[in-house]
């Protein structure tokens, strides 16, 4: 089967898989477009490709392009309905099996090219997202490419939120724990203009890729290729020595201008809530836009789960953990989309005391340590896929005294809810290790309470005898 | 009619009343970032509207009015600083 090569081939395949549906009342790019997005987030409905946009005539928009597994599946040419672990398990297959991407001549992204006076972000229907955001955000389903500039074979990507200032300027978020901030910090101190060009709308093996944590020094090109199975065609840019994906909607060219900032912000994110403030931050002085015709703008509507980032970061992250804790006796791995990112859950093999520490400890030693405050350690008869299950131990084996260890002065972000207003500022956060497992010193016949489950109470063969059978009992 | 702007400000004192100030707001028409030279006020009822956020976006009840001087070019927004945060 062929790789899904651009966001209009994937909104074609779902149609194919009945996920999308056409919009075709006008609807408004102020609010209107990023409410109907939200609102497919909280209902888990199909997305939809809006075709009537208030002031842009022809334009399209895709709202929620893949805020449920369902449609990850799709992008990843799975059947629909497969379930997310075998999605995440497949998805581990392919990135164990990087493919560099090639570079062609030609690709629709250059069907348009605009330069100089004729730039103007606002011919596109960027919309505004969330009542209150500091501006429209014309970038929130996207790759941001940028190319370390003293490992100039690193070539980074991924998905930083993009503001639109006027026809010619844009707000980047750039943190400084994310490879786009390391690799800003070292043109910075050049005094020298960071090339980047923004993909709005690439294939969905790259936007998926672009969320991966494979750290410094890896391209996520290569893990996008894995997932597509097949190389992503790249293009070179027009007025930046960069590449990007080919079949990109729109793609925007430019620099971020070193030591300059420009107020930019608050923007609803994925964690839920708009946290961080207005604030200055780096502007990409524009210098090129080229685009596929009758291109399609999609928005992915960060805030309450469950949203792409939810889903992305379930598939992504879960696999960055899965690597992170490969060495340690781990039965299962799950980030849950509810938590937006924040939790890792983790089914081990309690086989030593302290594993809990290791696991946590192996997690926040590795790049995600910045980004997933949260570590829970169950023991391997809990599955991590199972919220019911987490909940149950969470308050049967939780001991209030012995059971949460709790770390300060870890890095953080000035995206997470909880810190105050002054660590969000510095980053300084705290993190907390939830250990559900049963102490090891325990006796499991004297001291281990019994599970009063079907798995845990009943003689194995006449448990599976009964659910076996279940329907002849007339349920 | 009057035009409709909106700033974000957390601290009231640092928007200073019947002076002249540089200022980023915004074109609620479309949403892009200007900056100008402008004098602000929390009463009064000539001039354009200048609604205020909280700096995480929270709209103020009332708004402000603001006469607008001048536009000035998008540079004259641009802030030295080194700090990412």
């Amino acid at each position: 089967m062929d790789m899904i090569k651009g966001h209009q081939e994937l909104v074609a395949a779902l149609r194919k898989s009945g996920d999308v549906i056409e919009v075709t009342r006008q609807v408004d790019w102020n609010l209107e477009a990023g409410l109907i997005a939200r609102h497919i987030n909280e209902t888990g409905d199909r997305s939809a490709l809006l075709t009537n946009i208030k002031d842009y005539p022809g334009a399209r928009m895709h709202a929620s392009p893949l805020s449920n597994y369902r449609r990850m599946a799709v992008a990843m040419e799975l059947d629909p309905d497969t379930p997310p672990k075998k999605i995440i398990d497949e998805y581990e297959r392919r990135v164990r099996r990087p493919i560099k991407p090639t570079l062609v001549k030609d690709g629709p992204c250059k069907e348009n090219i605009v330069k100089g006076d004729d730039i103007n972000l606002l011919q596109f229907p960027a919309p505004m997202v969330h009542d209150g955001d500091g501006g429209r955000y014309l970038a929130t389903w996207h790759v941001v490419v940028s190319r370390d500039l003293e490992q100039r074979d690193w070539v980074n990507w991924g998905m930083y939120r993009c503001m639109v200032h006027n026809e010619k300027y844009l707000g980047l978020l750039t943190l400084p724990g994310q490879d786009i901030g390391r690799q800003y910090l070292k043109y910075q101190a050049a005094n020298e203009p960071m090339p980047v060009a923004i993909c709005i709308g690439p294939d969905p093996c790259s936007a998926a890729a672009s969320t991966s944590s494979p750290g410094a020094g890896v391209s996520e090109a290569d893990i996008a290729g894995a997932i597509a199975q097949e190389p992503i065609e790249l293009v070179k840019c027009e007025t930046v020595d960069l590449e990007v994906p080919a079949y990109s909607e729109i793609v925007i060219e430019g620099h971020l201008l070193p030591n300059v900032r420009v107020v930019e912000g608050p923007f609803g994110e994925y964690t839920g809530y708009r946290t961080s403030p207005r604030d200055p931050r780096p502007v990409v002085k524009v210098s090129a836009i080229t685009y596929r015709n009758n291109p399609i703008v999609p928005i992915a509507n960060m805030g309450t789960p469950v949203d792409e980032c939810d889903i992305l970061f379930s598939i992504t992250w879960g696999m960055d953990v899965r690597q992170a804790v490969s060495k340690l006796p781990v039965a299962a791995v799950h980030i849950p989309p509810e938590a937006c990112g924040h939790a890792a859950v983790v089914a081990v093999h309690k086989i030593y005391e302290g594993i809990a520490e290791h696991v946590a400890n192996a997690i926040w030693g590795s790049k995600l340590g910045y980004l997933m405050p949260f570590v829970i350690v169950v023991d391997d008869d809990v599955d991590p896929y199972n919220w019911n299950e987490i909940i149950h131990a969470m308050f049967t084996k939780l001991h209030p005294q012995r059971s949460l260890h709790a770390r300060h002065c870890t890095p953080g972000h000035g995206l997470y809810p909880f810190l105050s207003t002054y660590e969000r500022k510095w980053g300084i956060a705290s993190n907390l290790l939830i250990d559900l497992t049963w102490p090891i010193d325990w006796d499991k016949n004297i001291d281990v309470p019994q599970k009063a489950s079907v798995r845990g109470m009943y003689p194995r063969g006449l448990a599976e005898k009964v659910v076996a059978g279940w329907k002849e009992y007339g349920f | 009619m009057a035009k409709q702007y909106d700033t974000f400000v957390d601290d009231l004192a640092t928007l200073p009343e019947g002076k002249e100030v540089v200022l980023a707001v915004r074109n609620l028409d479309d949403f892009k970032t200007i900056a100008v030279k402008a004098v602000v006020s929390s009463t009064g009822e000539e001039d354009d509207l200048l609604w205020l956020r909280f700096s995480r976006g929270r709209l103020r009840d009332k708004p402000w009015r603001i006469k607008v001087i001048e536009e000035l070019p998008f540079e004259a927004l641009f802030i030295e600083s080194s700090v990412l945060q």
